[in-house]
């Protein structure tokens, strides 16, 4: 009677190999024999009974000593639409490749798992301890041909022998089913921020489930990687002391796997384990340790285990206390968690960089409280400033005040650091400055006082402050000069050709306690053109990265400030100046600067 | 298993397996029979219905010991199922093959 195609009971067949090459054809004749009262063509068969022999010759070939009691499993499922391979193996397992490459032609092996590759349509490894599992499937090129009929024991038999077998792959594949289930369930639910804990427990708690363990214990790295910490426990006696990682002390099963990147399998029992934190809190326990990585770092270890009596055979060696499917599984959600907590701290670094930015606005913002709104009227004189950050918030700042009736105090200064702690420095100076009206007009003695306030502070964090203390008199036509560590003011004055870069020496704030700062008068004429600055001007960077450089700033200020009438001329032509250097480049440092000009209109 | 000498030919024939049980024990019998001329390896496959990934290790090592004296391993009359392992491991090309 022809089968119509797709609707036949399945038929399989199980085999056990005694570990002993001399038994593999005539088990492979036995398989082949079943596939031909299956209907398979002899394509199929050819195909079939060489991936198996190849399979059965290499799990007799590789399994250790110790496992050469046990018999290879062979067992085979044929349905309409596919001739399906499991062979249980004792071996110590291999890394399934990603690829299927042949060996050089002149290689006399290595084309065992190639042909076994090739000849079927799917194929994969599953590893677990003490047995793994190849399984292997090739779909059917035709419908099968007409199969003889069984006697009614033959398939009274045959149905109950399919029912077995089916029955124990459907509880392997049914943990494969679970885990997968478990991972979207958990995947609909990803860790909340902060939650990742809650997660791991959860997700953990129906990992031992699936596998049928007792216990779970994940760890997580610390940031600074140096020890193994406890993230989630299935119960408070788990909640261990962290495992350092870099001690030379004894090598426990977790920081084995932690340092060897390989699953390590144990048994408490076996004796000198009892110094292994985990044998000291489940003293009768079998289980295996999982560390997990992202990309080469290691983020932790997943320990799951399962109680054992004391008085059961300890044979370390053999002992299967999860199965391949089941090993698999631990390992497919320890990989999913993996990913769970790489994403978690990401959300962490996420929020960190926020609460940067908010820091960076906060200190924006005291930057910009720094800035004089209006530059103050000083009859006889013009004032210009500019002003521009670049990326991140830094320590520049500029003031002009005014010290009497005519003369003006003109501040430019450089905290050297970012952020918050650069602008709360540069606030402190300032205040500083103007809290000190009565020595405004000795800007050396305003930079001792200064330094002198703030040398602990600054010492502490290794910050310090570059300042320029010009007083200008319009009255007198006299500039007295102060320098704390700054770049050079530049003057032009018509009682002398070409210009002069100034700084008197003085080290910058913060460096030396109790330190006193020279002080230079010079008479500046009828006429006359200044530049206060910071160095983001002459360190500017052009699009191929090259400096402005002091130089080039110096030939600027000599070919230009002369034609300039007022100080906002000074200033626009500073600023196109500093537009043609940087071109389509951003600035890569703050860019603070002051002009002043004699005000030829009073 | 029978080897004959044909002039500078040793001819093996007979050969119903060549697998993992006997691969070693194969390349060490026709080793030991090739007398100092005889560079070339025939093997009639005609009665070879298993072969496996050992056997072709075997046949790769007679090739090597064929070409060290400047000689050539033949296949003869392979079967469809030895032509098919042959073409799959992609070694049709380092043997000269008679299906004829």
């Amino acid at each position: 009677m022809n089968r119509p195609r797709g609707t036949s009971r399945p038929a399989v067949l199980r085999l056990t190999v005694p570990c002993d090459l001399a038994e593999v054809r005539p088990r492979s004749q036995e398989v082949g024999a079943f596939l031909a009262a299956q209907g398979c063509d002899e394509n199929e068969l050819m195909s079939c009974s060489l991936a198996l022999v190849e399979a059965v010759n290499n799990a007799i070939r590789y399994a250790p000593p110790e496992a050469q009691g046990q018999p290879v499993i062979i067992e085979a499922l044929t349905t309409d639409q596919t001739i399906e391979f499991r062979v249980t193996d004792h071996t110590a397992g291999f890394d399934w490749p990603q690829e299927f490459n042949l060996p050089p032609q002149d290689s006399e092996s290595g084309r065992g798992l190639y042909l076994i590759h090739t000849l079927s349509h799917e194929a994969n490894y599953l590893r677990g301890r003490g047995q793994n599992v190849l399984h292997f499937l090739r779909r059917r090129s035709s419908a099968p041909l007409d199969v003889p009929s069984n006697t009614p024991e033959e398939v009274r038999l045959q149905l109950a022998e399919n029912d077995r077998v089916i029955t124990q792959m459907v509880e392997e594949l049914s943990s494969c089913y679970e885990s997968l289930a478990s991972i979207f369930r958990h995947s609909r639910t990803s860790p909340e921020p902060g939650r990742l804990q809650t997660f791991a427990q959860s997700l953990l708690e129906e990992l031992t489930q699936i596998v049928g363990a007792d216990w779970f214990l994940l760890r997580l790295a610390s940031e600074d990687h140096a020890q193994l910490d406890v993230f989630a426990a299935s119960d408070v006696s788990l909640h261990l002391a962290p495992l350092p990682l870099m001690s030379s002390q004894h090598i426990c099963a977790e920081l084995e796997a932690a340092l060897t990147r390989q699953e390590v399998w144990f048994d408490t029992r076996t004796p000198g384990s009892t110094i292994d934190p985990i044998a000291r809190a489940r003293p009768a326990t079998q289980g295996v340790v999982h560390p997990f990585y992202a990309g080469e770092i290691l983020l932790g270890t997943l320990t799951v285990g399962r109680s054992v009596s004391q008085s059961s055979v300890l044979d370390p060696q053999t002992a299967t206390v999860f199965t391949a499917g089941q090993a698999s599984v631990i390992r497919t959600l320890t990989d999913f968690l993996a990913i769970q907590v790489v994403n978690a701290r990401q959300h962490e670094e996420h929020i960190h960089a926020h609460a940067l930015a908010r820091e960076l606005e906060i200190a924006n913002e005291i930057q910009r409280s720094l800035v004089p709104k209006n530059l103050p009227h000083v009859p006889g004189l013009d004032l210009a400033a500019h002003s521009e950050n670049a990326r991140l918030v830094g320590g520049d700042f500029y003031d002009a005040i005014r010290t009497g009736d005519s003369s003006v105090l003109l501040v430019v200064a450089d905290v050297m650091g970012k952020g918050v702690p650069a602008a709360m420095f540069a606030a402190i100076l300032r205040t500083s400055l103007r809290a000190a009206p009565e020595v405004l007009q000795h800007p050396a003695e305003l930079l001792r006082r200064a330094n002198n306030l703030l040398f602990d502070e600054l010492s502490t964090v290794d910050m310090f402050i570059t300042a320029h203390l010009a007083l200008v008199d319009p009255r007198t036509r006299s500039l007295t000069l102060a320098t704390a560590g700054h770049c050079p003011l530049l003057v032009s004055t018509d009682r002398a050709p070409g210009f002069a870069a100034l700084a008197s020496e003085g080290l910058p704030l913060g460096i030396k306690r109790d330190t006193t700062f020279p002080e230079q008068t010079l008479e500046l004429g009828e006429s006359y053109r200044l530049l206060l600055y910071t160095d983001g001007l002459s360190e500017a960077l052009d699009e191929n990265g090259a400096r402005y450089g002091q130089e080039n700033l110096e030939c600027w200020f000599a070919a230009t400030v002369g034609n300039c009438r007022t100080a906002d001329e000074v200033r626009s032509a500073l600023i196109q100046e500093m537009q043609r250097h940087c071109g389509q480049r951003s600035l890569n440092d703050d860019l603070t600067f002051l002009t002043v000009t004699n005000n030829p209109e009073t | 298993m029978k080897l004959e000498a044909h002039g500078d030919i040793l001819r093996v024939t007979g050969l119903k397996e060549l697998d993992v049980t006997n691969s070693t024990e194969v390349c060490a019998s026709i080793r030991a029979a090739l007398n100092p001329a005889q560079k070339n390896i025939e093997i009639d496959l005609a009665q070879m219905n298993y072969l496996d990934s050992s056997g072709l290790g075997t046949l790769i090592a007679l090739h090597k010991t064929a070409c060290s004296r400047e000689g050539v391993v033949r296949l003869l009359h392979p079967v469809p199922a030895v032509q098919e392992v042959l073409k799959l491991t992609r070694l049709g090309r380092i043997f000269e093959i008679s299906k004829a």
